[in-house]
């Protein structure tokens, strides 16, 4: 996870503001990426970003709650700080409800806006982990042959190894072979872990 | 009257001797001449006859007790009942002596005793002709004389008639209601002193003074006149000299009091100004109203560079507290500092110009700067609107003279509701802001969008107060630019160009050119 490289995106028409904002930023130790419009990022976007987007309501051409929905579109986690003017309140709230993790109010003080980037960033790569767990718990459930796999579903649903080996026409003996290879392949030792493990997937997995 | 029906008809002939005898004969002479004959043997009443009856001829005996000829004819002639007959003396005296006395005392003719019946009728026959004829020369001139009273009478304006020395001859009823006085008081005063309380000091610089004694013909208003009670009135003359056979003789004055007509002027002139003033005040309330709905991208457009001055502030200190700072780099944010400020204060500037109240009046403009500042300053708009303006203006455009405040004003509204209609349209083509010269030196500023476009119904009344096509429009936006445009000798309308959307334009005078008529190019929509 250290490898991981944050990134603080900036995405603001107005030149001034986006030279000053990326000086400060990189003052304060950051790594800065500026962008003089919505479009010009949506192009540049990848699923590799990490870090946080600051990002202008108000911009002309495409403004930042569109830019926001094509994200969302595109599954982007990353995190959005909506900057607004005065009177842009109920802009930001709808911001809020498609997800932004903050907004901040221009003029602003650097140690607010410092503040938001940081738990920002901290929540983007608490995200991250978490979605590289998934992966890896998505990676060892691919590895399952199908027997495997059906065996799999049954003991998360309960059953016993006695009715898995009645209902599927195979001895005991067999069930519990496969059984100890899932496990083994699913990287635990107990039951309550694994069924907790393809919980938090099974969204994922659902729709491939 | 001028038509005689029969010669001797109406004519009456009175014939005045103490003889029977003479009489009687003198009646039987005239008799069949279709007179109508009075008789009187005695002075008095022959007077008495003359003054009812009017007689053209008299013939009159000298000779006679009580009373003689001459007396009677002296008397006849004192009296201007009686006085244009013609007095034809009948008498034995032949001497030159009686006969001038006779003509002396106002006779016409004289026929010596023993007289010759013809000549009697042919006398009495010329003289009842000239009679005849001056009595209907003077009823004529009567009538003329009368004619011209009644029309001094009823003009309403004051007339008078000065000598050349300024003493009034003649003043109709009207100058006596004006001055107050009847028209015998002012008969015979002087015009100057009486009217005039500076008389006696300039004597040479008052008015009608040029008149009366160079023939100098005047007309002025709004001059000071005293009645004869010394209350003061304005009033405006007239003032033509008096010739009579090539010689100045004084000058007929025409004259009114004005304090009415002035008075109304007055009110008149101060409508206009509060007029003037209310269209100031919706001016001004307009673009107050313009600025109310601008406020978020105003606010906006100030913070941008507030928001750059603080972070570059904050960037300054974190350079400035390392062990050696790099001072060029200190130096060149400290600039960017200084950029920014001048940026916020320059939009503050332009804000409170345009607020400014009230407008500063004409000036020479060039429209290239005009339209750019306005642009700019449409542009906090433009990005709410999410719309692009584009200005094309050619760049040996001539300088335009009006206000710059209120033109701003117009090409701002109209700019507004392009992007207005342009955002509604959800087009991504910008407002087209172009000013070229047309002809009559006018320069002529068009806002071209490829918007939702304008109804029919709208159209016709766009100009009109209080209608609005929009939600929240009170209906005084382009009236107002209308009211503006045209106080500045231009003309403000609208096109429907052919691929959709609206064309708005407004024209302005050149520099030197007086006023700007609408052009020809342009037949359909001026309003």
């Amino acid at each position: 996870m250290t490898d991981i490289q944050q990134t603080v995106y900036v995405v603001e028409d107005d030149e001034a503001v986006r030279d000053s904002l990326e000086l400060l930023l990189k003052s304060d130790e950051k790594i800065v990426k500026t962008y003089e419009n919505a479009a010009v990022f949506l192009k540049d976007y990848s699923e590799d970003m990490a870090g946080c987007i600051v990002l202008d309501i108000r911009m002309p051409g495409m403004d930042g709650m569109e830019l926001q929905k094509k994200l969302n579109d595109k599954h982007s986690i990353l995190p959005i700080i909506f900057v607004t003017g005065h009177g842009d309140v109920p802009m930001a709230v709808d911001a809020m409800k498609e997800g932004a993790v903050d907004f901040i109010q221009k003029p602003y003080r650097e140690e607010a806006l410092l503040e938001k980037i940081e738990a920002a960033l901290a929540q983007d790569l608490e995200q991250r982990k978490t979605l590289d767990e998934k992966q890896e718990i998505i990676r060892r459930i691919k590895s399952l042959t199908p027997r495997e796999h059906e065996i799999m579903d049954r003991m998360i649903e309960g059953q016993a190894n006695k009715v898995i080996a009645i209902e599927l026409e195979i001895s005991q003996r067999t069930v519990e072979i496969h059984r100890s290879r899932v496990m083994h392949k699913m990287g635990t030792h107990s039951l309550a872990h694994l069924v907790r493990m393809v919980l938090s997937v099974k969204n994922l997995i659902d729709a491939p | 009257m001028t038509e005689v029906v029969s010669e001797n008809s109406e004519v009456t002939v009175l014939l005045v001797d103490d003889n029977p005898q003479n009489l009687k004969v003198l009646y039987e002479t005239l008799k069949d001449q279709d007179y109508r004959l009075l008789i009187a043997n005695e002075g008095e009443k022959a007077l008495d006859l003359a003054r009812r009856h009017q007689p053209e001829v008299v013939l009159l005996d000298i000779m006679m007790p009580e009373m003689d000829g001459y007396e009677v004819c002296e008397r006849l002639k004192a009296d201007p009942e009686a006085a244009d007959c013609a007095v034809v003396f009948l008498s034995a005296l032949d001497d030159l002596q009686a006969k001038v006395k006779g003509f002396a005392l106002g006779g016409a003719d004289y026929i010596s005793k023993p007289f010759q019946s013809q000549e009697v009728i042919a006398r009495v026959k010329t003289h009842a002709r000239v009679i005849r004829l001056e009595r209907e020369l003077q009823a004529r001139n009567r009538e003329l004389q009368g004619d011209q009273a009644r029309i001094l009478n009823s003009i309403s304006e004051g007339i008078y008639g000065l000598d050349e020395n300024g003493t009034i001859e003649f003043a109709n009823p009207a100058a006596a209601i004006i001055m107050r006085s009847p028209v015998e008081d002012l008969i015979g005063r002087n015009f100057f002193e009486t009217h005039f309380a500076t008389a006696s000091e300039c004597p040479d610089g008052l008015p009608v003074q040029a008149t009366c004694r160079l023939g100098v013909a005047e007309n002025q208003r709004d001059i000071r006149m005293l009645r004869a009670d010394e209350t003061g009135f304005p009033a405006e003359y007239r003032s033509t000299p008096k010739h009579e056979s090539d010689e100045l003789h004084g000058a007929v004055v025409v004259f009114r009091d004005i304090t009415t007509e002035l008075e109304s002027e007055h009110a008149l002139e101060e409508a206009r100004e509060l007029v003037q003033e209310q269209r100031h005040q919706l001016a001004h309330t307009s673009r107050l109203t313009t600025m109310g709905e601008m406020a978020a991208g105003v606010a906006h457009e100030v913070n941008q560079p507030l928001t750059a001055i603080a972070n570059y502030a904050r960037v300054s200190k974190r350079m400035m507290s390392v062990e050696s700072p790099n001072l060029n780099l200190l130096q060149e944010t400290l600039d960017k500092i200084e950029a920014q400020s001048h940026r916020a204060s320059e939009i503050i500037r332009r804000i409170r110009r345009f607020m400014k109240k009230p407008a500063t009046g004409k000036e020479v403009l060039s429209v290239s700067a005009l339209l750019e500042d306005t642009r700019q300053f449409a542009e906090v708009d433009a990005r709410n609107n999410d719309g692009a303006i584009e200005l094309v203006v050619p760049e040996d455009l001539p300088d335009i003279l009006a206000d710059p405040i209120q033109v701003q004003q117009v090409a701002l509204n109209l700019i507004r509701n392009a992007l207005e209609a342009t955002r509604a349209a959800e087009t991504a083509q910008p407002v087209e802001v172009s000013a070229r010269v047309v002809s009559e030196g006018c320069v002529r500023v068009e806002v071209r969008d490829h918007g939702v476009g304008l109804t029919e119904d709208a159209e016709e009344k766009l100009f009109l107060p209080f209608y609005t096509t929009k939600d929240e429009g009170m209906g005084i936006g382009l009236p107002t630019c209308r009211s503006l445009i045209q106080a500045q000798g231009g003309d403000i309308g609208f096109e429907r160009p052919e691929d959709g959307g609206a064309r708005f334009f407004f024209t302005l005078p050149v520099a030197n050119a007086p006023s700007c008529s609408p052009s020809d190019e342009t037949p359909s929509g001026v309003v």
